[in-house]
């Protein structure tokens, strides 16, 4: 008997508006759609290569960057900055992030400076240097690595979920389609983790950020994410030394409270890594060393680990004053212009 | 296997397509292999009491039915499970089959074997009641053991402790086979059926087999009446679309009940039941209004998956749940909830005590019997009997106390006596599932005493938690409401097909919006 005369109509009906849909999404939004099951480990996703050259950041395969384009060859005379990491670097707005405020502070002292914000949610030293391998092909003058050691989790399950992908298994079927997908992420970050307390979904990390979220308290935990974010960071710094592509290592530390007014710093041993790294064309910066000599260096972070817009900024001018240390081994022979105060 | 799982999904084509190309008896060949090797899949060891229930059952039936097996055959039937474990000790060594399991399974084995054949030799009429006793004492103790066991030993202790003494805890670890109680009421009701002369013995094993172990409904049932199931396996099927449109249907209900209410709706529930959540009123009510939707999307999600596949085979299983929440009294919620095990309770249990024919205080204690029976048969724990004894205690007050009759019967007509009616009945039915969700007594007074206090900093705040829950059951309660005049939860058919192929659409979306939150059938415990 022919399937035709099995179903009814109303299949019909169901089956078409998602193949249309499906179908809809993959032909108007190919650009949206392209590496999006990879996880961030596309080489390519995000990045819409056009034929004049221009090079534009799009939110494509799971790729939330802040959008941007520059020319793929780098102007003559141009200092060109990409700062690669997670979502510290790219900060509250584009324009209160510290990449988008060094570029401002640059252009400021006369130097003929774009500086691109790379970075992206929930990416870890892994996943942050499959952009740096797409990041060298755009000749930047100097490339700002923001080390962090939280998102080894997540770097983890999306590596996971790219391989998942690549196989045959059945449970990926329905997860292959775009739409599907598209529809259980946002119901996800929409409306579950805006509408379940946090304190729900971790006793029970009812999926793989709760996991994650609780994991990070485990001493074991963050022992091994330090080890990975080590011997990836140190892989990375050997890529762009490869390249001949100057790197600035800012590690990132933690404003830990004991709910009074007192607070510390943490920096998890990134600043050890940071500096045990530094070497040809390599340069570091420590987040702790910025702020903890600041009498109110708490009231820069709007959380343990996220900056306020007036944080970036005192980054960004921290940034500044280590180019200025090495602006003739970058590049910069006329850095004529000195720190000035600011108020934050 | 589970029917949310992706085994299945592939299991069940696969058993459909072999299936419509086999002639009649090659079909029951097919689905007893596909029964037990879906049970197997959880625990390939316990198949043999489902081998042994299924034994007992078929020979005893039979020769109520005055046909006696060769005793050769009894003997090599009922030496069967016996066979299994060891067969299980030999070429699965983890599986913890040892020799004195094995010698026990056999001694079993004879055991039935010696009482089978004593009995027949008794007049008959003693010889019907005999095997009936037979069937129903091997069956009640394979239960009792697996099930009630630690339990019972575990109350005795804390007894014996509370009195004063100093008894020896003896603990013995006993795994719950799944679906033990389900495939033993129904296998237990075809017997009393048959001894009642209701319904003939089935003269095939094959069919029985396939009758007690069909994979659809063997775990969670609907606990299906051999009159009505056995038919319709040994009738040979034609395929006709309507079992395609049908089936698809109430799996994707299924799955949608199950899915995307159910599971979502456990994240709230789990919360506000787990130890040591701080609970203040609204976190309370919450909680059990989650678990209420919880248990009803879970439970029924499967009944519909169950009914969708085995429509797909061409076999109609009885309906298990129709619009319980709109129940008005307490009698009417157990005429909607869970059916077939009420039913089963009403046919097997309460009508043979005496149902409701004699004085007042006999259809009372009638009542009570079959409600705390009903209670502690979901589940060998004091909470599950005190919520057998909560609805029974509300059938008895609905019965014998006409006063509280404005709860409202089903031929009231007024609108809004009835809306009142089913929002009392409501409150009632959470009261139950409070006490049937909690862990224990202790929980339940933690719980109760959450009631008394609303003062927002104990808990977190409920708001956005309840948006949550709403947003899950609202497309439930819209489905209800399209399908209440219909008398039947999945029925789509009275709408236009356009109608019906966004509500598919919707449906589809809704389930793969909540994929990763999976979680196992709540009454696969049971």
């Amino acid at each position: 008997m022919r399937i035709t005369k099995c179903l009814p109509p109303a299949f019909f009906l169901a089956v078409l508006l998602l193949v249309l849909g499906e179908v809809g999404a993959r032909l108007f939004f190919a650009k949206s759609v392209s590496g999006r099951f990879e996880y961030g480990y596309s080489l390519n996703a995000g990045f819409d290569e056009c034929p004049d050259g221009t090079v534009k950041l799009i939110r494509a395969g799971g790729r939330r960057f802040h959008p941007q384009s520059f020319k793929k060859h780098r102007p003559p005379g141009t200092f060109r900055v990409f700062v690669i990491g997670d979502s510290v670097p790219r900060g509250p707005s584009f324009k209160g992030g510290y990449p988008w405020l060094l570029g401002q502070e640059l252009r400021e002292r006369d130097i003929q400076a774009e500086s691109v914000n790379m970075a992206l949610p929930g990416y870890g030293a892994q996943r942050c240097q499959v952009v740096l391998r797409k990041a060298l092909e755009f000749e930047p003058s100097l490339i700002i690595l923001h080390v962090n050691d939280s998102n080894k989790y997540e770097d983890e399950r999306e590596y996971r979920r790219s391989q998942e992908f690549k196989s045959w298994h059945p449970r990926n079927w329905p997860m292959k389609v775009f739409i599907f997908r598209r529809l259980y992420e946002a119901k996800m970050e929409k409306v579950f983790w805006r509408l379940v307390p946090e304190q729900v979904r971790l006793k029970f990390a009812v999926n793989d950020p709760d996991a994650q979220v609780a994991a990070s308290e485990d001493a074991n935990e963050v022992k091994a994410r330090m080890k990975v974010a080590r011997e990836t960071t140190a892989a990375s710094v050997a890529l762009a030394q490869a390249h001949h592509v100057p790197l600035l290592l800012v590690t990132q530390c933690r404003l830990l409270t004991d709910g009074t007014r007192s607070f510390h710093f943490e920096d998890h041993g990134l600043d050890d890594l940071g500096r045990s790294l530094t070497g040809q064309g390599v340069y570091h910066l420590s987040m702790k060393e910025v702020f903890s000599p600041l009498p109110h260096a708490r009231s820069y972070f709007s959380d343990s680990g996220h900056l306020k817009r007036s944080g970036h900024l005192l980054l960004a001018q921290a940034i500044i004053g280590k180019i200025r240390q090495a602006h003739q081994r970058l590049g910069l022979t006329a850095f004529n212009i000195e720190l000035q105060s600011k108020s934050y | 296997m589970s029917f949310i799982t992706w085994q299945y999904l592939l299991f069940l084509p696969l058993v459909l397509v072999l299936y419509w190309q086999l002639p009649g008896r090659g079909r029951l060949v097919l689905l007893l292999v596909a029964s037990y090797f879906f049970y197997a899949c959880w625990d390939v060891r316990f198949l043999a009491l489902v081998l042994a229930t299924t034994i007992i059952d078929y020979l005893c039936a039979l020769s109520i039915d005055g046909k006696k097996m060769g005793t050769v055959w009894v003997l090599l039937l009922a030496l069967l499970p016996g066979v299994w474990l060891s067969g299980c000790s030999l070429f699965l060594p983890a599986s913890g089959i040892n020799w004195l399991i094995v010698a026990a399974a056999v001694a079993m084995g004879l055991a039935f074997f010696a009482g089978h054949e004593v009995i027949w030799h008794l007049a008959p009429e003693k010889r019907r009641r005999a095997y009936l006793i037979l069937s129903i004492g091997f069956c009640l103790s394979i239960l009792g053991f697996f099930k009630y066991f630690g339990f019972f030993l575990d109350s005795a202790h804390n007894l014996l402790t509370f009195m004063g003494l100093q008894p020896n805890r003896v603990l013995l670890q006993i795994i719950l086979p799944v679906g033990i109680s389900f495939y033993t009421f129904q296998s237990l009701g075809y017997v009393i059926d048959v001894y009642r002369g209701q319904s003939p013995a089935c003269a095939s094993l094959l069919t029985f087999a396939t009758y007690d172990a069909f994979f659809p409904q063997m775990v969670s049932g609907p606990i299906e009446r051999g009159r009505h199931l056995i038919p319709q396996l040994e009738r040979t099927q034609v395929f006709s679309p309507d079992y395609l449109q049908d089936g698809i249907c109430l799996i994707l209900v299924g799955f949608f009940k199950k899915v995307f209410v159910a599971d979502n709706c456990a994240i709230l529930a789990n919360y506000a039941f787990a130890p040591g959540t701080p609970l203040n009123g609204y976190w309370a009510v919450l909680g059990v209004m989650a678990f209420a939707f919880q248990i009803y999307g879970d439970f029924s999600g499967y009944t519909d998956i169950a009914r969708g596949s085995a429509k797909l085979l061409g076999i109609d299983l009885a309906e298990n749940f129709r619009f319980p929440y709109f129940s008005r009294n307490p009698s009417e919620f157990w005429g909607r909830w869970h059916i077939s095990l009420s039913t089963w309770f009403r046919d097997y249990l309460y009508i043979p005590l005496g149902g409701n024919r004699g004085a007042k205080w006999e259809t009372i204690r009638n009542l009570g019997v079959t409600m705390l029976l009903a209670g502690l048969w979901h589940g060998a724990n004091w909470v599950f009997v005190l919520w057998g004894a909560y609805h029974g205690v509300l059938l008895i007050l609905y019965r014998v106390a006409p006063a509280l009759r404005f709860l409202g019967d089903e031929k009231s007509s007024s609108l809004g006596r009835g809306i009142l009616a089913v929002a009392l009945m409501w409150i009632l039915t959470l009261a139950g599932w409070a006490i049937f969700r909690s862990a224990n007594v202790h929980q339940l007074g933690l719980w109760l005493a959450a009631l008394g206090h609303w003062q927002a900093g104990i808990s977190l705040p409920w708001a956005s938690s309840a948006l949550w829950l709403l947003i899950h059951i609202a497309p439930l309660l819209l489905l209800q409401i399209l399908t209440w005049k219909y008398r039947d939860e999945t029925s789509l058919g009275h709408l236009p097909w356009p109608a019906r192929g966004l509500i598919y659409t919707l449906m589809l979306l809704l389930i793969v919006s909540s994929t990763e939150h999976d979680t196992e059938f709540i009454y696969f415990q049971f």
